[in-house]
């Protein structure tokens, strides 16, 4: 029953974000069929679903939502807010009881007192719409074993229904009632009868014979219960067929990325061995060595690429729950807002994906608080009522943009400008002196904004040094741009892949650096003794092979490290084919780090690849070993 | 006597829950899936089907519409049409296109059933 169970879990969240999104579309546009239809459908599949392993109280709740959705699909009733409200609710319960049953493997208790609660939700609006003969929900039995009064004031009911029929109608009136017969009988646990009743409908297929299902009805309401029954057959195992897209465990994804990263560790030794051989007495080896190390080059970079196309999503993972949020906070803050959602298909790595979802939330919130001005301030401002808020991701190259603009307020750049000199963020004179483009970049300043101070400012700020940080992790860059009176918008720049880098980290001179293992052939410990001078330089003999030392702390214009012990810690590399030692004051560890291309001062500083980022948040420099050893 | 059925329905957890049901009452039958109707039409160009089991609410063509289509292709092949909802309208299209509608979530007793009669049927002792 697993195999089933989880099917569900991850069809129905499918399902509830489409219902989310439908339904959010269908409050902006009330006319748009579209919207109407995807709504309509992912809630009677979520009821199917919710049918299929037996979970009666959440088809309950779901009938609920689609019987209203079902009348406006036929044109009667008015789309409100109201309605759309009653709707989310009822997903907002479901995705309760998923988190539940995903925890807990099946649904809560009060499950059936919560379907209720839903149900109630809706009955003015279906009350208010039933004007035609409608077939009571199927599934309406829940907690049944305790109605047996219920159960047979439903069975009474549809013999009722069944004496007025009309030819034309005979056969939905019919089948309609030996369903909700069969989930009264199934409720009350009578499922040998409730069987009997299912045969019979199969068997009345089509012909219009009410007299039938009268008698089997009135037959179940004489004949008592005799608790025999057997329950339901356990189901057997089903064979599984190829979905068109494959779920993989996202672990055995990041195995796979190590993999294709550990195999270029080795495909870099592995041209150092050419050069070896090619030193070698033995040249036929050395060419059928140079010929392997090509084609396993070739196919080394080739899995990487692959490998890291697995990691590509796109921008709607993230992005699908925003417009709700958003939604909810305009109805909270009391502005109309529309929000609009562009390049949701956007491609980028995994992880850029699921970290923007925080620093995005941060922007579209402070749009919504700080940026939208209310109602009547834009009335008065002769701008249209309803504010507009648009989210956009889109590929340039190697980058993904992704952009959130209002045509709010805009930012107050004076009360900027007022705020970094106050709170010391810099200079009043140098904050002058900037260009009112720069000056607004001063909403990212460390120390520019903490939230409780920025709210009572008309502009924003809350947290942006925060939303800052968070997108320099990721390798990215933030922007703003402003128009006072006219609008704000805030653009991330983010890498469409993330190169993850794996390093050694090493400390000289009191600092951490990282060194690319890619270029580390080992690390070992020399004896102080088995140190020669050479000229002016130092030399070890490491497997009969004289190899230079180099320290490190010298080589960054470092003062060299005192010569204290008896033994050096010492990091082998292969620079440009050459290989040599580099020795280290302490050995770290191995670790894989999402490098940031330097920038500002550290671009025009040669032998540095990059920054990153200790487990403990310290910054540290990973190293070019060929561009510091040129 | 062995068979081959097409199951159609947009949802793998509806697929997943006939395949159980069938491998209880026709565990020899061979399944073939489609998850909308243009697949269903693919497959039945190009592999010769015996019974279709389709869903009735689906993107794009619904169900009726499928059905209609691949009676028209095998006018002798069975075809249900498996709905939640029971709307005069549905079993009315049903009833026109020659198939029968089943009742979701769809059981192994009327799965059985009709699986009982379309053999009947494919095989003349109807």
């Amino acid at each position: 029953m697993n195999d089933l169970l989880d099917e569900f879990l991850l069809e129905a969240r499918e399902l509830v974000a489409a219902a989310t999104a439908n339904l959010l579309a269908l409050e902006q546009k009330p006319n748009d069929r579209e919207s109407l239809d995807g709504a309509f459908r992912a809630f009677h599949t979520l009821k199917g679903a919710a049918g299929i392993i037996d979970f009666t109280a959440m088809a309950r709740a779901l009938h609920a939502a689609e019987d209203v959705l079902s009348e406006l699909r036929k044109g009667s009733g008015a789309i409100t807010p109201e309605l759309i409200s009653s709707c989310l609710g009822c997903v907002d319960q479901i995705m309760e009881w998923l988190d539940y049953m995903t925890s807990h493997g099946q649904p809560p208790a009060d499950a059936g007192a919560r379907a209720d609660e839903v149900v109630r939700q809706f009955s003015w609006a279906s009350a208010a719409r039933r004007g035609i003969p409608e077939p009571p929900p199927p599934a309406s039995v829940e907690g049944a074993e305790e109605l047996s009064g219920a159960a047979h004031a439903l069975l009474q009911e549809q013999i009722a229904l069944l004496s007025d029929v009309t030819a034309e109608d005979a056969p939905a009136r019919i089948a309609s009632a030996v369903t909700v017969a069969v989930n009264v009988l199934r409720g009350t646990g009578r499922h040998a009868a409730a069987r009997e009743m299912e045969h019979l409908l199969v068997a009345l297929q089509n012909a219009a014979d009410r007299t039938a299902v009268v008698s089997a009805i009135e037959n179940t309401l004489r004949r008592p219960h005799d608790g025999t029954d057997e329950g339901v057959a356990a189901p057997s195992p089903a064979q599984d067929t190829a979905p068109r897209t494959l779920r993989v465990d996202v672990e055995r994804i990041e195995a796979l990325v190590k993999l294709a990263g550990e195999i270029s560790v080795v495909k870099n030794a592995l041209g150092h061995a050419v050069k070896l051989a090619q030193d070698s007495a033995d040249k036929s080896l050395a060419g059928f060595l140079a010929d392997q190390h090509t084609t396993f080059e070739r196919l080394a970079d080739e899995l990487q690429q692959s490998v890291l196309q697995l990691r590509v999503v796109p921008m709607r993972q993230s992005f699908q729950r925003f417009p709700r949020l958003v939604r909810d906070l305009a109805e909270t803050l009391g502005k109309p807002i529309r929000f609009l959602v562009e390049g949701a298909e956007t491609e980028a790595d995994k992880t850029v994906v699921e970290n923007l979802g925080e620093p995005l939330l941060h922007v579209l919130r402070n749009a919504v608080d700080h940026g939208i001005e209310p109602a009547a301030r834009r009335a008065a401002a002769g701008k249209v009522e309803t504010g507009t808020i648009r989210l956009r991701a889109r590929r340039e190259g190697e980058h993904v943009i992704v952009e959130v603009e209002d045509d709010g307020g805009g930012i107050d750049i004076r009360r900027v400008r007022e705020t970094a000199a106050d709170r010391g963020v810099m200079a009043s004179e140098a904050v002058q002196a900037l260009s009112d483009e720069d000056a607004v970049s001063l909403i990212f300043a460390p120390g520019f904004s903490t939230a409780t101070v920025v709210t009572g400012l008309s502009g924003r700020g809350v947290g942006m040094d925060a939303v800052r940080r968070a997108v320099e992790r990721l390798g990215g860059r933030v922007g703003v741009e402003s128009r006072f009176g006219k609008g704000t918008c805030v653009r991330f720049i983010l890498p469409f892949s993330v190169i993850m880098t794996r390093v050694i980290t090493v400390e000289t001179a009191g600092q951490v650096f990282g060194i690319p293992l890619e270029s580390v052939i080992e690390t070992v410990r020399v004896p102080t003794d088995r140190v020669t001078p050479i000229g002016a330089a130092r030399a070890f003999v490491l497997r009969d092979r004289t190899v230079p030392l180099l320290d490190l702390a010298e080589i960054l214009g470092q003062r060299s490290a005192p010569p204290a012990r008896d033994e050096l810690n010492v990091v082998v590399a292969a620079i440009g084919g050459e290989v040599c030692g580099l020795a280290v004051e302490r050995l770290g560890e191995r670790m894989e780090v999402m490098l940031k291309p330097r920038t500002g001062l550290l671009s025009v500083m040669p032998g540095i690849s990059g920054t990153s980022l200790l487990g403990d948040g310290r910054v540290f420099l990973v190293l070019a070993l060929d561009e510091l050893l040129r | 006597m062995t068979f081959k059925i097409l199951v159609v329905d947009d949802s793998r957890l509806a697929r997943m829950a006939v395949a159980k049901a069938l491998n209880a009452v026709q565990p020899d039958w061979t399944r073939v899936e489609a998850s909308n109707a243009d697949e269903a039409v693919a497959l039945a160009k190009e592999t010769t089907l015996d019974v279709a089991l389709v869903d009735f609410n689906m993107p794009g063509r619904d169900g009726l519409q499928l059905a209609a289509e691949l009676r028209q292709m095998n006018p002798t092949m069975p075809v249900a049409v498996v709905s939640a909802n029971h709307q005069e309208e549905v079993l009315r299209r049903a009833r026109e296109v020659g198939a029968t509608f089943l009742m979701k979530p769809l059981t192994q007793e009327a799965l059985g059933t009709f699986l009982a009669s379309a053999v009947a049927r494919l095989t003349g002792k109807a």
